[in-house]
């Protein structure tokens, strides 16, 4: 069981690294409208970083039922078991 | 860049790979799946940009699509007009990828029977590809394929990333095949590898010839010499197209040649190599000759050395010069060439298989001028330190291994056993040194042992021998100066050394000599030790560096 805050802070560093801003903060409420350069392939880069971070799998429909920051945090501990 | 499937993550891919070859390129990417839109209208973007190259990037997935749809008869048709159009538009050079096999066998294994399957079909296409790219001269192909058979199947495809994105391949594969790319249009422009450089012990046979003798050396068809006699058939087929063979070693000529003379387990015979520099000089001066003597660009050289210091060496003074890593073990040799992709080219023809020949009588024409490295400042750069000291217990098995096996740096090669060795450091009248070496790059264990025995006012030295794979660093002018100084410690006026003179150890023949000794009688040399001018070296006690700052 992966701690929710823990995977926050990782899931925080993705981020960092993937929209190169070592200031980004991520919220529950964020989505690729609030983020600087996060279109769909930024969004590809994403996904298969979090992948390779928490060492897990997302579907096709798993990741396009993400409507926000919180929900892809969720679905990473959940995943992460 | 034209493509059925998505080319953005390519652009930032391929100009940072064109930038790491001095190459600034620029980049038309045409909208997304709109090949023949691009290249049937003369108004279309790509012809006004007027590309050098033009990169036509087909996926497997977009090609399944379509095969799911009508069938796969009329792709190769639609992608020779794509290929007749660009060059009725004045496009003189076209790469054009062919497919990774798809994984889908609804025949399972008797697909391989099955003509019209999607399997059998990309088989049929790709190898049509082949076939006419090899009937016209602007047509390159990009071997997607193999590069994804060699990665595998299983780890090229995507498909989710395919849904998402239409990205053909799984995104760490996207740099092979961007690197692909950039091999092919950097060989159009002329830059390729047209000259290997071979070192011989231990990288083109196994062994060190100096010790072992040119029979013995590894190399055949069986057993330890196999890993490198496949090198040598790889390399000859290089030489079969047109690449030169050169040979950089730190040998004696003679013996270098009579292996290739001699050696029945040779692939590589004395009139397939270009060059030959067999001295005991360093290596970049060597391949700086090597180069005049052929006239071609560093940038066209390609070094292949087991020895890391000599790779760093080249590395340091020649940094056009392509240096790839050699894995530890001479079997993987071939495949880790294999894998960099070294060996681009954008034409075959009779010329070139016949060019090594031209090159080799030519060279041998020509008397290489010899140019100087400066080397201190590498020396200097590698931080070298060594530990010496009296033969220690632990030492002995190596210490009399040394003894036993070193035939070329060997002033009197004396073979003494491990008994004998023991008696040495236990004698109390004797000065039995031994010295082991490090540097930045990694340690050299034990490599040079020096045998001395005060007697009355004079410093006898009976043994000195090393290793030659620190031929060149300073390790005898370091051991010389401390046995200079040991002499002057103990208030003795002289040192002497003798020669013995054996068939394999003519490189230290004028040891003696170039340290200042006088010829005494016969094979007998000694200084007077006020008379010693101390050499400089670049070599540190171990825990200290160059400005003398002590480490742990």
């Amino acid at each position: 069981m992966i701690d929710p805050e823990t995977a926050r802070l990782r899931l925080n560093r993705v981020f960092r690294d993937i929209f190169e801003d070592e200031s980004l903060e991520i919220a529950d409420s964020m989505t690729a409208a609030d983020v600087e350069g996060w279109d769909s392939l930024t969004h590809i880069d994403l996904i298969v970083e979090v992948e390779r971070e928490f060492g897990i799998k997302l579907s096709t429909a798993e990741v396009r039922g993400l409507k926000n920051v919180g929900g892809f945090l969720a679905l990473i501990v959940q995943k992460a078991r | 860049m034209l493509s059925d499937a998505a080319t953005q993550q390519f652009l930032p891919l391929l100009k940072a790979l064109f930038s790491e070859n001095a190459v600034t390129a620029e980049i038309y990417e045409a909208p997304f799946d709109a090949m023949e839109l691009e290249v049937l209208n003369p108004a279309a973007g790509l012809y006004a940009f007027k590309p050098d190259v033009v990169v036509l990037i087909h996926s497997t997935q977009a090609l399944r699509a379509r095969y799911y749809e009508h069938g796969m008869s009329a792709e190769f048709d639609r992608m020779s007009r794509i290929w007749d159009a660009l060059a009725a538009g004045g496009v003189v050079r076209i790469v054009q990828c062919n497919f990774a096999l798809p994984y889908e066998r609804p025949f399972g294994q008797f697909d391989q029977k099955v003509h019209q399957s999607l399997y059998a079909e990309t088989r049929l296409l790709n190898s049509r590809i082949a076939q006419a790219a090899g009937e016209r001269a602007d047509v390159l192909v990009c071997d997607i394929e193999s590069i994804a058979s060699y990665v595998g199947r299983k780890h090229w495809f995507d498909e989710r990333l395919w849904d998402m994105s239409k990205t053909f391949c799984r995104l760490e594969f996207l740099p092979h095949a961007a690197q692909a790319m950039v091999d092919l249009v950097l060989a159009g422009q002329g830059r390729m590898v047209k000259c290997v450089i071979l070192d011989l012990d231990n990288t083109l046979w196994g062994g060190v010839v100096g010790d072992l003798g040119p029979m013995d050396v590894e190399i055949g068809p069986h057993g330890d010499g196999e890993a490198f006699y496949r090198l040598q058939k790889f390399l000859l087929s290089l030489k079969k197209r047109g690449i030169l063979l050169a040979v950089c070693s730190k040998n004696d000529l003679a013996n270098a040649l009579a292996v290739f003379d001699q050696n029945p387990g040779m692939v590589l015979k004395r009139d397939d190599i270009a060059v030959f520099a067999v001295n005991w000089d360093n290596k970049a001066d060597n391949i700086r000759s090597i180069r005049d003597t052929l006239e071609i660009g560093f940038d066209s050289l390609l070094f292949l050395d087991d020895n890391a210091f000599e790779r760093n060496l080249v590395r340091n003074f020649l940094p056009e010069v392509i240096v790839p890593e050699l894995p530890d073990d001479p079997a993987d040799y071939v495949r880790a060439v294999s894998e960099l992709n070294l060996f681009e080219t954008t034409a075959f023809s009779a010329e070139d298989a016949a060019r090594a020949e031209l090159y080799r009588q030519e060279a041998g024409r020509r008397q290489a001028q010899s140019s100087y490295t400066d080397v201190t400042e590498f020396l200097k750069s590698l931080n070298m330190q060594i530990t010496l000291g009296r033969f220690e217990r632990s030492q002995i098995g190596r210490i009399s291994q040394l003894f036993l096996r070193s035939n070329q740096f060997n002033l009197t090669t004396h073979r003494y056993t491990e008994a004998e060795c023991t008696a040495m450091m236990e004698d109390e009248s004797c000065i039995p040194l031994c010295a082991s070496l490090s540097d930045r790059f990694g340690d050299h264990g034990l490599i040079s042992i020096v045998v001395a025995w005060p007697q009355g006012d004079l410093m006898r030295i009976s043994d000195w021998l090393m290793s030659c794979r620190v031929l060149g660093r300073g390790v005898e002018q370091y051991l010389m100066n401390h046995l200079l100084s040991m002499a002057r410690a103990r208030s003795l006026s002289r040192v002497s050394g003798e020669y013995l003179p054996s068939a394999k150890n003519g490189m230290v023949k004028d040891f003696w000599r170039n340290f200042g000794f006088e010829n005494t009688a016969g094979n007998l040399w000694e200084i007077e030790v006020s008379a010693y001018v101390p050499t400089t070296t670049w070599i540190n006690p171990a825990g200290i560096d160059n400005e003398g700052e002590k480490h742990d």
